[in-house]
């Protein structure tokens, strides 16, 4: 049974500018797709619009749960997270004030996670321990990376087949990012997730992306079947790697 | 009038009693307008709809104020929900909920007040209980069971709030929803189901703070506007939305009153809310509980 990501002609802004045009992404069952782009570039916004919180004006997003397909235009954003499909926010968007336990619980707001909550959150204190010493902390106290791997574990408590995280290494340092991304690949082998990534950290997310592209004002420069043609290509070395 | 330890501990401890009453109007108002950002200042129009309901079953059938209260706070919450519901639809959700929201609720202080005034007249009204009468007189402390109860009550409310937000799934989620509403959607959460429930359950509150109310003194329809700025002072210095913030801020409210009234004549106590609440907000706006 496949869980995939469509996103075919997407068009989309805010009011009267146009963030994305004609985007068309793709992430197959059990891929880990990387959406690379500097600040600016609509990699949030095409975030924004696969959770439901910013309607396209062209274009259209399906998803594939288990075989079953889901237009996702028009739904909710809680429509479309109740489908399975959870998104790590750019800016993480953890519940400051609740403690660290509290906002696992709240991540499993699902009906079908709700049932299953003890030992999904076992598992997040497996995977990240340093949570289960902080339970009872408040969220907003935490470090920065305790923050991510919070952010990283309330979106797993859904039980999500599709997980979209955005831009996870942003103000952490590069030790962390390189544990963060290490987990996420982790994470996503142990429950057979299909991901999408935003990230600018290019060497960081090629270390485990499977396929990639390269948005650039608001359109996809490049598109590419590997982590060596995204490598190897003009607008990633002038882009990233300081060449050309 | 002269100072004396007598009258200045009687003072205290009969403005620590109202606090306890104040812990119960006010903790729906903390919910709505400290957590959710709804004016409702037809709050207290709920109170003395609870007060009323309580004299109509006390006089009619004899039954115990608290009781009936207690058991209108089920359709209560009900009837909180639904008026969610069209708040939601007619203002929230286009984003007019500022003004055209504070003037539905306004509206419907009025509404509230004329029909309780047509139904049940302007005279004063009070119901009949076993412990409205006796006193506990403990040295030269005297400690009315009319006031107590509304302590232990208006307490015991507050403390059962809390443990229900700490304690349920849902309760997490109305606190989750007054942090962040985007954050609960992106978990799979409906802001306007929980808000929902919240709003609900301030209403249920303000049905039994009704029954206390008529406990502590007999009611006309009017009535209600006198705890107006009460409530919203008690939210706004505990800090908007802490409960625990609510009951400090009560008790504060509560002796500043009945000191006030001791020594300066009862006609000041109704200026020692605003009072209060332009203190907190010209020193620390963000209240005594507030972060």
């Amino acid at each position: 049974m496949g869980n995939s990501l469509s996103i075919e002609n997407v068009s989309a802004g805010y009011g009267s500018v146009t963030v994305l045009s004609d985007v068309s992404v793709h992430a197959g069952d059990g891929e880990t797709v990387v959406l690379l782009g500097t600040n600016g570039n609509g990699k949030t916004t095409l975030m924004r619009c696969i959770t439901g919180q910013v309607v396209p004006s062209r274009g259209t997003i399906v998803a594939e749960i288990d075989g079953e397909r889901h237009n996702l235009i028009g739904l909710s954003t809680e429509e479309i997270v109740d489908l399975g499909i959870s998104l790590v926010p750019e800016g993480r968007r953890l519940f400051p004030r609740l403690t660290v336990e509290e906002n696992l619980t709240l991540g499993a707001y699902r009906q079908s996670a709700r049932e299953r909550i003890a030992a999904s959150m076992d598992f997040c204190f497996e995977v990240f321990p340093r949570l289960k010493e902080r339970r009872t902390q408040l969220a907003g106290s935490m470090s920065g990376g305790e923050q991510q791997m919070l952010a990283l574990a309330r979106a797993l408590m859904a039980s999500p087949k599709i997980l979209l995280i955005d831009e996870p290494s942003v103000g952490l340092a590069p030790i962390l990012v390189a544990r963060m991304i290490d987990k996420i690949a982790e994470l996503k082998t142990a429950l057979g997730l299909t991901v999408m990534m935003a990230e600018q950290n290019f060497e960081q997310a090629a270390r485990i992306a499977n396929r990639g592209y390269v948005l650039v004002h608001g359109q996809v420069a490049f598109a590419a079947d590997s982590v060596d043609d995204l490598r190897n290509s003009d607008v990633v070395r002038r882009l990233y790697l300081g060449v050309g | 009038m002269t100072f004396s330890l007598d009258l200045f501990s009687n003072a205290i401890v009969s403005g620590i009693l109202l606090g306890g009453f104040y812990c119960a109007i006010a903790v729906g108002i903390t919910i709505v307008f400290g957590m959710l950002d709804i004016v409702n200042i037809a709050h207290p129009a709920f109170i003395m709809t609870g007060g009323f309901i309580a004299y109509f079953a006390n006089t009619q059938f004899g039954i115990d104020p608290l009781a009936a209260c207690a058991i209108a706070m089920i359709p209560a919450y009900y009837l909180g929900r639904l008026l969610y519901r069209f708040y939601n639809v007619a203002f929230e959700k286009r984003g007019e909920e500022s003004l055209q929201g504070l003037a539905f609720f306004f509206g419907l202080l009025f509404i509230i007040e004329v029909a309780l005034l047509l139904i049940f007249g302007v005279d004063y009204r009070f119901v009949e209980a076993p412990y409205i009468g006796p006193t506990i007189e403990i040295g030269f402390i005297s400690i009315p069971w009319r006031l107590l109860i509304p302590l232990i009550v208006g307490l015991g409310l507050v403390l059962v709030i809390i443990a229900f937000l700490s304690r349920t799934f849902i309760g997490k989620a109305i606190l989750a929803v007054s942090q962040d509403p985007l954050a609960l959607r992106l978990v799979g959460g409906s802001p306007v189901k929980v808000k929902e429930v919240a709003f609900g359950l301030s209403i249920a509150t303000a049905i039994l703070a009704g029954a206390l109310l008529i406990i502590i003194q007999p009611i006309e329809p009017s009535f209600g506007r006198d705890f107006i700025g009460r409530v919203f002072c008690i939210t706004v210095l505990g800090g908007m939305t802490s409960l625990p913030g609510t009951i400090v801020a009560s008790m504060i409210l509560g002796v500043s009153e009945s000191l006030t009234s001791t020594f300066l004549g009862p006609s000041w106590s109704p200026a020692i809310a605003f009072g209060l609440l332009l203190i907190t907000l010209a020193v620390r706006p963000v209240g005594i509980f507030g972060r």
